[in-house]
């Protein structure tokens, strides 16, 4: 089971957290964007092996929404890698 | 071999869930709330009622049922500024308190979270999980309350006895 530490709360089991999804790219004006691009935004989610930001909701403890780093390949919560910011 | 701690599953308490900013709910109800908690996840008591500090800009204050009326008149929901909410939800927690030496090991049977004195203090308050359910923990007097939701009393109720049996 993950630890996750809320930024309010401080470190709480996993299962007092909802998983909120990946962090995506920013959403496209739908009236500019082409339609691969937008199916794109809509469908394909990051998927990486590593390091991949997620969003994650404190729903039974505080309710704040916060944003980790979790390595796929480990499980374990990481530090946002360099290239990031 | 039984625990050494006395459980009570409480009657209705007056509670309203309070959110907004600090200063804007303090302009709009200071004077009827207990000073406000100067740390997160910790509470204050006066006059009766405790106000609870259980989330960025959420608070819930707790009284005596009796006095329900004279704080929904005192806080006015119905008048509050735009970025204020008061919201009466007196109907939607059940409180069990546990107390006793042996409370904090009940306690460690139902609830993950580390409730050591050095790290749960005296006026510790938090939403976390109680037999796998939402619950707000806190600290009181010779052990713990915790609150659940009301239609889940009966179920905590039935764990808390096979717990302590």
């Amino acid at each position: 089971m993950l630890r996750i530490t809320c930024p309010y709360c401080g470190s709480r089991n996993e299962s007092e957290f909802l998983f909120g999804g990946p962090v995506g790219t920013e959403r496209p004006d739908p009236n500019t964007t082409s339609d691969a691009d937008w199916i794109e935004y809509l469908t394909v989610k990051p998927n990486p092996l590593g390091p991949v930001q997620e969003r994650w909701w404190h729903a039974r403890g505080c309710g704040e929404w916060l944003t980790i780093w979790r390595d796929t390949r480990t499980h374990d919560i990481v530090e946002a890698p360099n290239d990031t910011e | 071999m039984g625990y050494n701690v006395t459980i009570n599953r409480q009657g209705l308490s007056a509670l309203f869930d309070l959110k907004g900013k600090k200063g804007a709910m303090s302009d709009h109800a200071g004077g009827i709330l207990p000073v406000f908690p100067d740390q997160h996840n910790t509470y204050t008591q006066s006059a009766g009622s405790t106000l609870f500090h259980i989330g960025r800009n959420h608070w819930i204050l707790r009284g005596d049922i009796s006095a329900e009326d004279t704080l929904i008149s005192t806080l006015k929901p119905d008048q509050a500024p735009s970025d204020v909410s008061i919201v009466q939800v007196s109907d939607t927690l059940t409180f069990f308190s546990v107390v006793g030496a042996d409370a904090a090991q009940v306690m460690s049977i139902a609830c993950p979270l580390d409730l050591h004195s050095s790290v749960f203090g005296a006026d510790a308050v938090t939403y976390t999980e109680v037999f796998g359910l939402k619950a707000l923990v806190l600290r009181q007097e010779g052990g713990f309350e915790f609150a659940v939701e009301q239609s889940f009393g009966d179920l905590i109720q039935d764990y808390l006895d096979r717990a302590i049996a």
